[in-house]
């Protein structure tokens, strides 16, 4: 096992995000099986109590939970000279069998975790509690992947054995190869650029719909997650080419390094916000009728659906501008 | 107005020294008209009166204003509830030290935000009102006692409260001194259809004319309703 200072910083975030989560799971089972805000007996209002301290805990675990994700992609492209054969993020997580689930469990739990946020942060400002039971349903269902998530980036950091020589990007993200990062890869750079570009289009009429009509909103969370997938398609299939000015070079890791100015963050980032802010903005419309929630919950899609168009603005924005400037002729 | 459903307080619950304030406790208080908690030490008027003043939260039962809930609001909606609704008077003043009478009075109001000039000339004219107008600027420590609970009356009212809550007001006063507080209390404020709320164990403030209604209290429990 390695030991650095952001593997054990990740091993502390998922020790405390798994504590916390199962802390809460208990109480939220309580809030599911008796929950009444009718009721004025000591158990509800002991529930209604302890609601704060739990749900402020899981504010700062979960918001701990959407960093890792990050810390986990930079540290695993940091340990990329440690391997043998490992030549960015991709070799890293190839180094034992739980480099990649670890790394789609953050993923699921990125957005599950900003979706949490959101409904508590929609939840606190109804005079009545009026989300409490979609919150704590939706953290019985996270518990189980943030616990599943901590065991195996455990398993992943402890089988970290630096005498393995492992295979990177070239074998993984190749057209010949096999599995699923490979299909990615053989994917036709035409029709996935025009898929790419259609789906900016439909996200935007999406959005603009989505604010004249609200009851579209678990459409526009849809679209936003269906973008994302086609985005992440896209950056394997041909706009890695272009940033690496290399027709066979499918990397979606090697964007990170310093030798392509770190623009896989730039793209990353603005990618994750704005559909886990889509999706939010999505999933609230269906509360917008609940009485203490009229006042809200329309701001807050505008607001949402404000930033998911303006973070896949910047997204697509930067995109095209990686593959106007390449010297690279993919297209004849 | 206020209506209070089987409201229990316990304080220290499963502890050795676990203490029942309240039990079970059911009321309805009609707007307007002062009322007066009366009963011994420990009987429950003080727990009673932070209760309904959202200052404390019950063990049991609720609460509610106007047919809303307020037992069960999250603490931001009970705080902006506190502001508007009540005014607090205590049987310890509880003004600021170091602070002048002028600026312990307008203090309450500085969350709403209103423009300096208007809280200031309407803090004046509670302490003008209250006759403390030639000690606005004097430190509340320099204060009497009477002064001390008219300034903390003054202070109540700044954000002209529906409810006055006063808990305990002559219990530090002579009686002269218990008497001119309450003709302000008592006298003027109800005649404005504010609702006062009061708890006193002193005669002089439950045998005053102008009280409508006493419940007296024993060991949390209400044993006592009568209208005057």
């Amino acid at each position: 096992m390695l030991i650095t200072p952001a593997i054990v910083a990740l091993q502390l975030i998922a020790l405390s995000v798994a504590g916390t989560v199962l802390l809460a799971a208990g109480f939220a089972w309580k809030i599911l099986r008796h929950w009444n805000i009718y009721s004025g007996s000591e158990l509800q209002l002991r529930l209604e109590r302890r609601t704060y301290l739990i749900s402020t805990l899981l504010g700062f675990a979960l918001g701990a939970e959407l960093l890792s994700l990050l810390l986990f992609a930079q540290t695993a492209e940091s340990l990329s000279g440690q391997f043998v054969g490992a030549m960015c993020a991709t070799g890293v997580l190839n180094v034992n069998r739980f480099g990649f689930p670890t790394l789609l469990l953050k993923i699921a739990l990125f957005f599950l975790a900003a979706l949490w946020l959101l409904l508590n942060r929609v939840d606190n400002r109804g005079y009545d509690y009026p989300l409490v039971r979609v919150k704590y349903g939706l953290l019985l269902a996270l518990a189980p992947l943030a616990l599943l998530e901590g065991t195996v980036q455990t398993r992943f950091f402890l089988e970290l054995e630096p005498e393995v020589i492992t295979s990177c990007c070239g074998s993984l993200f190749s057209a010949t190869g096999q599995g699923v990062a490979a299909e990615l890869a053989s994917l036709p750079a035409r029709p996935a650029l025009v898929l790419f570009y259609a789906m900016a289009g439909l996200l935007l009429v999406m959005g603009l719909a989505f604010r004249r009509w609200p009851q579209l909103g678990p459409l526009f969370a849809a679209t936003n997650l269906l973008t994302f997938a086609v985005a992440i398609a896209g950056i394997v299939a041909f706009l890695s080419l272009y940033v690496y000015e290399n027709p066979n070079h499918h990397c979606p890791f090697c964007l990170l390094k310093a030798g392509y100015d770190y623009v896989g963050y730039a793209l990353y980032l603005p990618l994750f916000g704005a559909t886990a802010a889509g999706m939010g903005a999505g999933i609230i419309a269906p509360f917008r009728r609940i009485v203490s929630l009229q006042a809200t919950i329309p701001g807050e899609m505008r607001h949402l659906t404000g930033l998911a168009l303006t973070g896949f603005g910047v997204f697509y924005g930067l995109a095209t501008w990686l593959m106007l400037r390449s010297n690279l002729i993919l297209l004849g | 107005m206020i209506e209070l459903r089987e409201v229990s307080k316990v304080f220290n619950q499963g502890q050795p020294n676990e203490c029942r304030a309240l039990r079970k406790l059911s009321l309805h208080l009609e707007r307007g008209g002062i009322t007066v908690f009366k009963g011994p030490s420990g009987s429950g008027k003080t727990t009673l009166l932070t209760l309904i003043g959202c200052l404390a939260r019950p063990t049991a039962g609720r609460i509610t204003l106007d047919g809303r809930l307020l037992s069960n609001l999250p603490e931001r909606f009970l705080t902006e509830v506190r502001r508007h609704t009540f005014g607090f008077v205590f049987q310890q003043f509880n003004l600021i030290r170091g602070l002048t009478v002028l600026e312990n009075v307008m203090l309450p109001a500085y969350p709403l935000g209103k423009p300096y000039r208007e809280l200031r000339d309407g803090a004046r004219a509670l302490l003008d009102r209250f006759r403390l107008a030639a000690k606005a600027d004097s430190r509340v420590e320099w204060l009497s006692g009477g002064e001390a609970q008219r300034t903390a009356l003054a202070r109540a009212l700044i954000n002209d409260p529906a409810v006055l809550i006063a808990d305990e007001p002559t219990a530090n006063l002579d009686s002269a001194l218990s008497r001119e507080v309450l003709g302000l209390l008592l006298g003027e404020l109800a005649m404005q259809g504010r609702t006062v709320l009061i708890s006193s164990h002193d005669p002089l403030v439950f045998e005053a004319v102008q009280v409508d209604r006493i419940i007296e209290l024993h060991d949390g429990r209400m044993v006592g309703d009568s209208q005057c």
